[in-house]
């Protein structure tokens, strides 16, 4: 089943005409030309299609609110700040097709009534960058873009907005931040971006992968895509395989597909590399949770799940590994990306860091253990936004899971101090 | 409505939060980074964190609305939690100097830490204050940024101390739109400062420091100096205070706001060992006299008009720097501060025969940017600096209590009366509106040359941020504005500048409810502390037995022998000044 990669390598990122060749921008007018703003929210509320970016909110939902919110100005932005390490997924969908993200971008801004519409780039994107503007230039050219889309009385104007590479600012409240000249760091919600977002307008902020979702539901129906996959998050998903896994990158597989099936499956990562033993997976990226052998038959869907599939990468950590690496590693990430607003996430993440350190150098302290459950704890329940949380999942899974490996020397300290 | 606080019913209004009806109630929440003045909260410092019936975890009570059907927990196992990891977190992160410390015992961190029993360290601190080689070496990428500003007169800041609430950078910004502070850095490396961190460049209103919870942005401290000039045999020191600080002084001591201890005041500096005690107030007094003069010459004669007042420092520096096409508007009228301090070092030594150059002028001010007034070039009517040391109440009250002086304990004792008697027109300049009560009262019977029936004109007070009145004199209609926060004063600039409204006469103060309200005053401040000293302040101008300035015996003695008439030439040299274009290009 292929949505997002079925064009990939057969189009030419650089000619819109491949695109148009291909069905491309057929949804747009359809939405444009047969559909009203409400039928095309209506479409994308039953096709179930939930937001790709982690979150998993029911986009056609979101929209809805903003579409309902009366505003002299409305502003629709593709979040293509992808920053999670190990995750690169929107990057490739821009290299790839930047078209189906425009075309998704477009019909969102028609659907809320937006002129205005923005791709927040992350900063080290370059590549990504000059492929969006050369795309975004042609398009303009046909007339998808810009004043009248072709020939009727909609108005979209798109801008490419390059952040600095923070991973705060893929928080919706951080992006829109950035874009109105503040601090990248999030805001007190509510109100909600749908209702009161970038300059105070609703504002809708979708990840680049559910937009590229959308011209396919217009063009198939909502019917189709609510056929595939699980009831509650149809769909595909694109998932990125990565660390002991055979075959590495980039696979789109329908929602609802086990881990085991993913990582042992030919279609997909094809199993272990030769002579390494699976460990655990780490869904979702540096935010994810660990997944021992025995949850491998876990379907991965949006929604209430035991593992979260995030932004949607698996890395796959086979029995040579040392976990103290990836603490260190997870703690170090999340120590630079905090953005110091409040309290438990900037001394938190910190002393997770420094405690890491040690660890690494095998000079934890019989104190650390209690610091790393309430850091742990705070870092969980306590902080102003999410990255807080993030910051604490696989650690607090690692420490439940790999207590010996982590606290070797804890019960010879205990005896030497005695 | 009916919200649940720990099972217990109380009433709660729509849109408040769920730390205002605790607060009502008299349920303790510890908060560091909320501020009655700042609202909305922007719930930082995750220290109000509570739990409801309304969400799965905890939600900070500072910026959670309350709605119908809500129950809280303040005390539950998560909620002491939750305070108790985060306050070491950050006590961890903090000086840890608390001996040494300006705010030792005023410190809201400190006053935490001391409820939720912090005190073996858990984690390594990050700054300076290392002893242990063990800790020094983890130190090496522990650090933590530090920003010191020394700067300006004014204002000294610390990073060192600093918690991240923000509250400077919302006061700032919000209040007084000058936007002086941002956060500079990222995670653990984040810091309150300046752009590109140069010195502070502000209006010095000092409400910084008014609002930090800790020492890190305080007054400059100059008490060293006065120190100095007090154990020095060959100096007199001279005293001058502020309309505003018998008010306030009391609460340094655990007296309730709008407690008056004028007495104890001067008995006070007495004790320290200050020569003489004088009034600012009479220098209020004068202001009064020139100014009213001014506004009826600039009202006859086409002078320009609006005229602004002139007492505030820290709006005449807004005016240099971000309006100063409106220079010619100000008054030209020096502040109470620097009319009676050349009056000091001339017309008072010349009496007395001291040589000016053995006094030491000191003033005590609610007010940092006094600091910097004192300094400006221009402030040498008497032929050197005219005022030589200013001090905060916060100041003050430290080397009071350093001293080991208990003022509750003291007799109360009056200002010299050489340069002491007063009015209630000018006590009241402490108040946000004061000035242009102080001023119609004269004014109006000056153009009339009739007496006032009533002498108190209640539309000029208030609390909100901008008030109108049109004061009718004989056939004349003045109209008059009263603004306090710079947030409001910038608006009527832009109202003006745009022509939307006219005035005649226009009174600022840079602080909350004027000089009450203070950057020096002592802290912590709220709507309602500062509320308490208006009513003390208003409450003893109309127990005055002489309420107009003109009406000063001593202040005609002055004029008669020495200041000549008013708006005459020794006055405009002792008196008045000008002002400079500092706008940046």
């Amino acid at each position: 089943m292929q949505i997002i990669t079925k064009n990939w390598d057969k189009i030419d990122p650089f000619r819109i005409e491949d695109y148009i060749q291909a069905g491309g921008y057929a949804s747009l007018r359809k939405s444009i030309r047969e559909m009203d703003r409400e039928d095309v929210i209506l479409q994308i509320k039953e096709s179930g299609l939930r937001g790709r970016g982690g979150a998993g909110f029911p986009t056609g939902e979101k929209w809805e609110y903003s579409a309902k919110t009366n505003s002299d100005a409305k502003y629709m932005i593709c979040n293509l700040d992808e920053s999670e390490p190990g995750v690169y997924k929107d990057r490739i969908i821009a290299e790839k097709n930047p078209h189906q993200i425009i075309e998704g971008l477009l019909i969102g801004a028609y659907a809320i009534g937006a002129k205005k519409a923005y791709i927040y780039l992350n900063g080290h994107y370059r590549e990504a960058a000059e492929i969006l503007k050369i795309a975004l230039d042609q398009a303009r050219d046909k007339e998808f873009v810009g004043k009248g889309i072709m020939g009727s009385a909609v108005d979209v104007d798109v801008e490419i907005f390059q952040g600095a590479g923070a991973y705060i600012c893929g928080e919706e409240t951080a992006l829109i931040n950035t874009i109105e000249g503040k601090r990248g760091e999030p805001k007190l919600k509510p109100p909600f971006p749908p209702v009161c977002g970038l300059f105070g307008k609703p504002t809708i902020v979708n990840n680049a992968e559910t937009l590229a979702n959308v011209a396919y539901i217009i063009k198939r129906s909502a019917k189709t895509f609510s056929q595939i996959g699980p009831n509650s998050s149809p769909g595909t998903k694109l998932f990125l395989l990565e660390g002991a896994v055979k075959n590495k990158g980039v696979v789109e597989a329908p929602l609802g597909t086990t881990a085991e099936e993913l990582i042992f499956n030919s279609l997909y990562g094809g199993g272990m590399v030769s002579g390494k033993e699976f460990w655990f997976a780490q869904i979702g990226g540096a935010s994810g949770r660990l997944m021992p052998r025995g949850k491998l038959d876990q379907t991965l869907t949006y929604g209430n799940c035991e593992y979260p599939i995030g932004a949607g990468s698996i890395l796959v950590v086979d029995k040579m590994a040392d976990i103290k690496d990836f603490l260190y590693s997870w703690a170090g990430f999340f120590h630079r990306e905090s953005c110091g607003k409040c309290v438990p996430c900037r001394e938190g993440t910190f002393r997770l860091w420094e405690i890491a350190k040690r660890m690494k150098n095998n000079d934890l302290r019989e104190k650390d253990r209690e610091n790393i459950k309430d850091i742990l704890w705070t870092l969980s329940n306590t902080t102003f936004c999410p990255l807080g949380n993030f910051a604490a999942t696989a650690w607090s899974d690692a420490v439940k899971m790999f207590e010996k490996e982590i606290f070797p020397n804890t019960n010879k300290t205990n005896n030497d101090t005695n | 409505m009916q919200i649940k606080i720990n099972n217990k019913s109380y009433p709660a209004d729509e849109g408040e939060t769920i730390l205002s009806v605790c607060k009502r109630n008299g349920i303790r929440i510890p908060t560091l980074c909320a501020h009655p003045d700042l609202l909305p909260s922007e719930g930082v410092c995750r220290m109000c964190l509570v739990e409801t019936n309304q969400s799965k975890g905890l939600v900070p009570s500072c910026a959670q609305k309350v709605c119908e059907g809500l129950e809280v927990q303040t005390e539950t196992e998560n909620v002491n939690r939750a305070r108790k990891i985060n306050l070491e977190l950050l006590w961890a992160d903090h000086a840890g100097k608390c001996a040494s410390c300006k705010r030792n015992g005023r410190c809201e961190l400190q006053n935490l830490a001391q409820i939720f029993d912090i005190e073996a360290f858990k984690f390594t601190p990050r700054r300076k204050e290392l002893k242990s080689r063990d800790e020094l070496d983890l130190l090496k990428d522990n650090w933590s940024h530090v920003a010191v500003d020394e700067k300006n007169s004014c204002i000294s800041r610390d990073s060192e101390y600093c918690i991240e609430c923000r509250r400077c950078i919302r006061v700032c910004r919000d209040i007084q739109t000058v936007e002086a502070y941002g956060f500079n850095y990222r995670s653990s490396r984040t810091n309150v400062g300046t752009p590109h961190e140069i010195p502070l460049d502000c209006i010095f209103c000092g409400q910084c420091s008014a609002v930090c919870p800790t020492a890190a942005i305080t007054e400059k401290d100059e008490t060293a100096k006065f120190e100095k000039a007090l154990a020095d045999p060959g100096k007199m020191v001279i005293v001058q205070t502020a309309p505003s600080v018998r008010f306030t002084f009391s609460e340094e001591f655990g007296e309730k706001p709008g407690t008056f201890w004028e007495g104890k005041l001067v008995a006070s500096l007495k004790e320290l060992g200050c020569d003489k005690v004088f009034d600012t107030v009479l220098g209020a007094d004068l202001t009064i006299i020139e100014e009213a003069n001014e506004l009826i010459r600039r009202v006859k004669k086409g002078g320009k008009l609006p005229m602004f007042t002139s007492c505030c420092p820290s709006w005449v520096l807004y005016v240099e720097k971000y309006y100063p096409e409106f220079i010619p508007n100000l008054s030209t009228c020096k502040s109470p501060q620097q009319m009676l301090a050349p009056l000091i070092k001339t017309y008072y030594a010349n009496k007395e025969k001291i040589n000016p150059e053995n006094i030491v002028s000191v003033s005590i001010m609610p007010c940092t940017s006094k600091k910097y007034e004192a300094e400006r070039k221009e402030m040498k009517a008497s032929g050197c600096q005219d005022v030589d040391i200013v001090l905060t109440i916060r100041e003050l009250a430290r080397l009071v209590r350093k001293n080991k002086i208990n003022p509750s304990k003291l007799k109360d004792k009056k200002f010299d009366p050489a340069l002491g008697i007063s009015t209630g027109a000018g006590v009241i300049f402490g108040a946000s509106g004061g000035v242009m009560e102080a001023a119609l009262r004269t004014a109006v019977e000056t153009i009339s040359g009739a007496e006032l029936a009533k002498l108190d004109f209640e539309v000029v007070r208030g609390e909100e941020g901008i008030r109108c009145a049109e004061i009718e004199i004989e056939n004349m209609k003045l109209r008059v504005a009263v603004a306090h926060e710079i947030r409001n004063a910038k608006k009527i600039l832009e109202d003006l500048k745009a022509g939307k409204v006219h005035y005649d006469f226009i009174e600022v103060m840079a602080c909350p409810n004027g000089c009450i309200g203070g950057g020096g005053q002592p802290v912590p401040t709220s709507p309602a502390i500062r509320k308490a000293r208006i009513e003390s302040v208003m409450s003893r101008d109309r127990g005055m037995p002489l309420r107009k300035s003109h009406e000063n015996p001593l202040v005609k003695k002055i004029y008669k022998e020495f200041l000549g008439k008013p708006g005459g030439e020794k006055a405009e040299e002792m008196l008045h000044t000008k002002y400079i274009n500092r706008k940046k290009k």
